[in-house]
Order: C-alpha cells, then structure tokens, then sequence
C-alpha cells in the first residue's frame, strides 16, 4: 500500500506520531504543501475488506491493548474505550458521531468561573469544520438546530434511523425535548473525493465500534492516510517510538522507535507528536521532555458517559443501523425543573445507541453484576433493547493525571498509571442526566431500566494555552521547551468541550499544521 | 419478548453468501476448536475455574469452554489495554482469586468448593461478588474487583461464541447484504422469527 519510502539516513521534514483524527489531517497537510514526513504507527495497516470479520472478538485488535493501570474512585476502562492501534487509530473503532462544539464550549471559565477557556475561538475551528465535513462526507440534518448557523450544509443528508433512534425520539417527544437526526461520520449515499476515490453509502452493519469493513465510515485509513500517501507521504505501520533525541541546542533530531524487533532512528526537523491523551504524555514523561510547566500528564479529564438502557415490546434488534442516530442538544446548558440555572458548570449532549452484543453483554456483566439464569435471562432480551447516553463536560481536577509506574510492560517501558475521580460538577450533572434520561425512556415505553455508569474519551495531559508556566504547548500546538515539537491531538485540549472530540482533534489537527507551515520559514531561521 | 433462534439458524447462514470469508473464518474456528487442556492454570485449577464459570453461565450441554477461553489469554499474557491498579497482574490475579474461592468455600461450608452443591457455590459466588468472603486471600486481592473481572471476561467469552449469540437471536454476522430494514419491528428475511 506504501509506496514512497524515505532513507534513515534522510532528514525529512517532519515525523508524524500517531495516525489517527490528531496525526493523519496533519499528516495529509504537510504532505500536500510539499514537506518530506512519515507517520511512525504502532499498529498495522489494515485491509478492511479482508481484515474485519464482523466479529466483536476477532477486532479487539483495533484497540489499544498494552495494559494501563486505572487509579481513582472511578478508574477509567481502556481498551475498547479510547485509544486504537493501527493505521487510523481511534477512528477505526469510534462511533463516529462527529457533532460540532459549540461557541461557548470554549469558554468554560469565562461564563462559570471554573475550567480553563480555550485560546481561540469558534471562529479559529469553525472553517477546518466545514473543510472536513466535506472531505469526509459527514451525514447530517440541513438545518441543524443548535449552535449558530452553519455556513454549508452537511455533505450528505442523514443516516436512517434504527429502533433506538426511534424510541429516543418517541420519548423526547411527549417530553417537549427536541431531537434531530446526528452527524455522523459515515455516508449516507457514494461519495468521490479527489485523492481518496469513491467510498461506498453505510451498509447499516452496525459495527462501527469494531472497525468498517467496506470503508463507509470515515475512519483515516480510508480518507486522509490515502490523501497523504498520493501526496507523497511515507507511513511506517507497526513502528513504536521510545525516545525523541536532542542536539546541544535542545532541538530533537531524531525520533526512536522499535520495528519488527529493531531499532530504527529517523532524522527529522520537526516532530508532531500525535499518540492520543496517554501515549503522548507517556513518551515525553519516558524521555524527560517539554516538561518545564510540570503539567505533562495533568488535568485528565472524560467525559461523563451515562447510558441508560431499557427493554422495549417492539422488535429492536439493535446491532441495526449507525448506532448513534438521534441526537438532542437541549441540556447543552440545562435547567433545573423550576426554570433556573442547574446546579452544574457546563452541560452534555444526549444521543440514542444501539450496541452489539458481546459489548452489552458486558456491561450487563460490569453494570448489574448479573450472572447464572438471572443474566441469560436479561440477555435473552438483547434484541429488545435500546440505550441513550449523554457526553458531558468533565471539569480539570488536581486529583486526575497520568504517572509513569514502577510496572514494566513487554517493552520494558513503564506502564502508564492514570488516576480518576469524578468531581461534584460531575457527579450533579450525571444526576442531573440520570433523570432526565430515565423520563425519555419511561415515555418511550421501556421496562427493566437500568443505569450503566461510565466516563469515555481521554482528554488533557498536555494543555495548551497562553503561559509556558501553566501549559505544555501554545496555542499554535507548538511545545514552548522544544521549538521543534508539536502536540496534536486531544491531550492539548484545555477543557473536554461537552460533544465527542474526534471531529474537533481533526479541525485542531488542520489548524496547527496551518499555522506550522505559515509560521515555518521563520522557526526555521 | 425473549427472543431464542432455532438451533442450527448461524451454523446455516455461515453456509450462505451472506457472511464475508473474514466473518465465516472467525465464527468456523471458534464454532470448531477443540475444548482446551491448560497451558497456564494447574489442573486443579483448571477444574475449580470450569467449576466457577458453570455456575455463572449454566449451559444445558458443557459446548461452550469458557475457562478455556480465559487460559489460553492468560497462556499468551494477552491483556485487554487495562486493569484495575488495586488489583495484581492477571495471572496472579486468577490463581490468587481461585484460591481464594476454595478458601472461602472451605470456611463458609466445611468442604472446597468443587464438592459443594450447587445453591452452596452460589452462597459462595455471591459472598466473592459482595466482598463478604472470608478468608484471608481477600486480604490481599480486592473481591469484589477480582469477581468483576472473572464474570466479565466470562460473559465476553460465552457470547462471542456464535451458538451463544443465535441463543439470543443475533444474525449480525449475515453481513454481505446491506440492512436496510432497521427501524422498530422491521425485520430483513435472513433475520429468523424466534421461537416461540
């Protein structure tokens, strides 16, 4: 699939880490504005069609499986949550829901006083938002009906709805609660785009949590990996990189990394770290690197996740159909019952979800402790069943980070500790969501309610913002110890925003690598 | 409203051209895999872990190996990208969880717990699953943590196998057609009414 392969002993222009929504629009970028890079991946690059049984076991290979240990009153899971491996990344098993944030997503701290604003604003992401929609050919409503007006309709219109689709906008309608078919990052007819080629419309598979195996979906694999290698990218799969190597000037020359047994060493001039919340603060910790603020690996954060799920009469079969069709953006900054302010900094969003089994199955596990003729009893009801859950804001604590333990894994490299407990803000709002989700599934006619707590993305680690004392990268993504280091991905993100982040690292990914290559001929200097 | 298939609808739609060779391949093998002979737990404990599992998934026939299924990750040292920090390794975990059951069950009921009947290994079981055991394993391994993780790993290894999914009425693996009847009680024709 690679074709363009640059010398060892080349200095390319820049080496890319990380291959997901932070490191591939990049990647693509600089590839397209003429730079020599190569993306080093941990994972393989896989051919979906022959790769991807539809198999929930059989694709656990896409996430990322060297163990973490999770810390705190509510250790965050791993595994099938966050971090992917592969050319991709994450994108290979997100559920690609790609909602925009909204304006004030960004300014936490300035409307409630808690958090940190971001240092930009809507009008600094709104643009790479409409380029991307359209690349990728994002699904959705024409009008949307929150946030502020869009300049370009979606690429293609909405996905059709399955049963929790349904019911979510059954119950939400006798509620007065306003629902609209979601943006998602999988085609709802054939799309072309110059550089990638014709993709094919969703098939309804359902299986977009365990890898697309027909390349609907816009994972990167499928749209930005092959827009960069036509532009004359080199992508090394199955490449883990150790260490960044510093000249005398503090400047890295050279990225690390282990391949098929060996160590290889790539000269570069800049680096773009892109490994996602836990592997990029994980190498700079491991190295000793850009850490002069003490905040690489602080300020975790994930979004309260709350699914509620219920057993309904009709027939749901809920491995049908995008998972997450239905979406309502009206506790974006809720209420309380008496019309005031509720008693939370922020909000979340609500969106319905269908689920394959062996992840339900789980959770049933997990959430209810149910097992013996009680769980396949619960489980005999799979094809009845239909869940909403909510992403919220998660607020940045002291007590939440990332530390290097004293555990070694199969590499000798230490394992990454990660501690987390959800705050007060978090703990009223997921209340606050735990019943309202409850009402939506009472009126749309569900039995057997149960709550599945969770938290999902990883977000933080390595902030950006305006002071080198408080943050790890400026706004430009650029490391304010090393000139010739870059971080994209969500680990800069300042505050967790209250929608999945994928679409934003994308946008973000555009905006850094923009400013890069304006900024170049003067860093170079 | 609970839904079982007849018996034999997945190993039918695996003949078809519905199934992509990728799915076909997967859902073969583990459809055909011999039951396992331990590589990592002892044969005692191999047998106190089928023991364990039967009671938190009763199968009518012993078909589907689900401590075979967690040996052989525990062989390969595979992990599943995380872990409780207050727990041990896996593999410490297991053996330690293990005999931390047959301690328990030796205390609460005078006997191990594989000569136990069944209503006295649940009495077990749940004891493991509230943190109320006794016994002094628990001291060091979390109860209530090392009962999550069995019973998780367990039920994922029970209904990945397509035999356990066709029990609950799951054709998703029929994925050559695209679906397109998707919405509340629609149903394509390779999806089988359930048994009544």
């Amino acid at each position: 699939m690679t074709t363009n392969a640059f010398k060892l002993t080349d200095t390319v222009d820049a080496v890319v880490i990380g291959t997901g929504a932070g490191g591939a629009p990049l990647l693509a970028r600089l590839a397209t504005a003429g730079l020599r890079v190569v993306a080093l991946e941990a994972g393989k690059h896989w051919n979906p069609a022959r790769d991807f049984p539809t198999d929930e076991k059989a694709q656990d290979k896409l996430f990322w499986n060297d163990e973490r240990l999770s810390a705190g009153n509510d250790p965050l899971p791993f595994g099938s949550n966050n971090s992917g491996t592969g050319v991709g990344g994450s994108t290979l098993h997100y559920t690609a829901y790609t909602p925009r944030v909204q304006p004030d997503d960004l300014r936490i701290h300035s409307d409630f006083g808690v958090g940190v604003d971001w240092p930009f604003g809507f009008d600094q992401i709104e643009p790479y938002y409409d380029e991307i929609e359209q690349f990728l050919g994002i699904s959705g409503p024409s009008p949307y009906p929150w946030g502020p007006p869009r300049k370009k309709a979606y690429a293609l219109g909405p996905l059709p709805v399955n049963g929790a689709g349904q019911l979510m906008e059954r119950g939400c309608k006798s509620l007065g609660i306003k629902t609209s078919t979601a943006a998602n990052a999988a085609l709802s007819a054939g799309y072309y785009q110059e550089g990638v080629g014709h993709r094919p419309a969703c098939a309804n598979r359902g299986f977009c949590q365990a890898g697309c195996n027909i390349g609907a979906k816009a994972s990167m694999d499928v749209t930005y990996i092959p827009l960069a290698l036509g532009k004359g990218a080199e992508i090394r799969p199955e490449s883990f990189v150790t260490q960044l190597v510093r000249d005398a000037r503090g400047r890295i020359t050279e990225v690390v990394y282990i391949r098929n047994g060996q160590e290889e060493r790539q000269k570069c001039h800049y680096v773009f770290l892109c490994a996602g919340a836990i592997e990029t603060p994980r190498l700079l910790l491991m190295n000793g690197l850009a850490n002069s603020s003490g905040q690489v690996g602080r300020n975790v954060m994930a979004h309260p996740g709350l699914q509620i799920w219920g057993e309904f009469d009709e027939d749901i079969r809920p491995y049908k159909g995008i998972p997450g069709a239905i979406i309502s953006e009206d506790t974006h900054r809720p209420t309380d019952p008496n019309g005031g302010s509720a008693d939370f900094v922020g909000g979340y969003l609500l969106q319905s979800i269908g689920v394959m089994p062996v992840t339900y199955m789980q959770q049933m596990a997990r959430g209810r402790g149910l097992w013996g003729p009680a769980l396949k009893q619960a489980a005999s009801a799979y094809n009845h069943v239909a869940g909403i859950n909510i992403l919220g804001d998660c607020l940045p604590h002291e007590h939440n980070f990332l530390e290097l333990s004293d555990e070694k894994d199969v590499r000798g490299l230490p394992k990454p500790r990660v501690h987390f407990t959800n705050g007060d803000n978090e703990a009223r709002m997921t209340a606050h969501a735990d019943k309202i989700m409850r009402q939506i599934w009472d009126a749309a006619g569900a039995r057997n309610v149960w709550a599945f707590p969770r938290n999902a993305h990883v977000i933080g680690t390595c902030r950006m913002g305006t002071s080198g004392d408080q943050s790890v990268v400026n706004p430009d993504g650029q490391s304010f110890d090393i000139p010739n280091l870059y971080i994209s991905d969500n680990s800069t993100f300042p505050s967790a925003l209250s929608v999945n982040p994928a679409l934003t690292i994308m946008a973000v990914a555009l905006r850094t690598a923009d400013r890069f290559l304006t900024n170049r001929n003067r860093l170079d200097a | 409203m609970h839904d079982h298939y007849p018996s034999g609808t997945v190993r039918a739609l695996l003949q078809t051209d519905q199934v992509t060779d990728a799915t076909r391949q997967a859902l073969t093998e583990r459809l055909t895999a011999p039951a396992r002979q331990p590589t990592f737990f002892t044969a005692d404990e191999f047998a106190l872990l089928r023991q364990v599992t039967d009671r938190l998934i009763p199968q009518d026939e012993a078909r589907i190996d689900l401590a075979g299924g967690i040996d052989e990750r525990l062989s390969a040292n595979k992990s599943d990208g995380w872990r409780y920090d207050v727990m041990p390794a896996d593999r410490d975990a297991y053996r330690q969880g293990l005999a931390g059951i047959d301690e328990s069950a030796t205390l609460l009921f005078g006997a191990p717990f594989g000569q136990l009947d069944a209503a006295q290994q649940d009495a077990v079981l749940t004891a493991v699953q509230n943190g109320t055991a006794p016994g002094t394993g628990w001291q060091t391994l979390p109860a209530v943590r090392f009962f999550e993780e069995l019973l998780a790993e367990t039920v994922s290894n029970y209904y990945s196998h397509p035999l356990a999914q066709e029990e609950i009425g799951y054709v998703g693996m029929a994925d050559v057609p695209t679906w397109q009847r998707i919405g509340l009680n629609e149903r394509e024709d390779r999806e089988p009414l359930p048994n009544a």
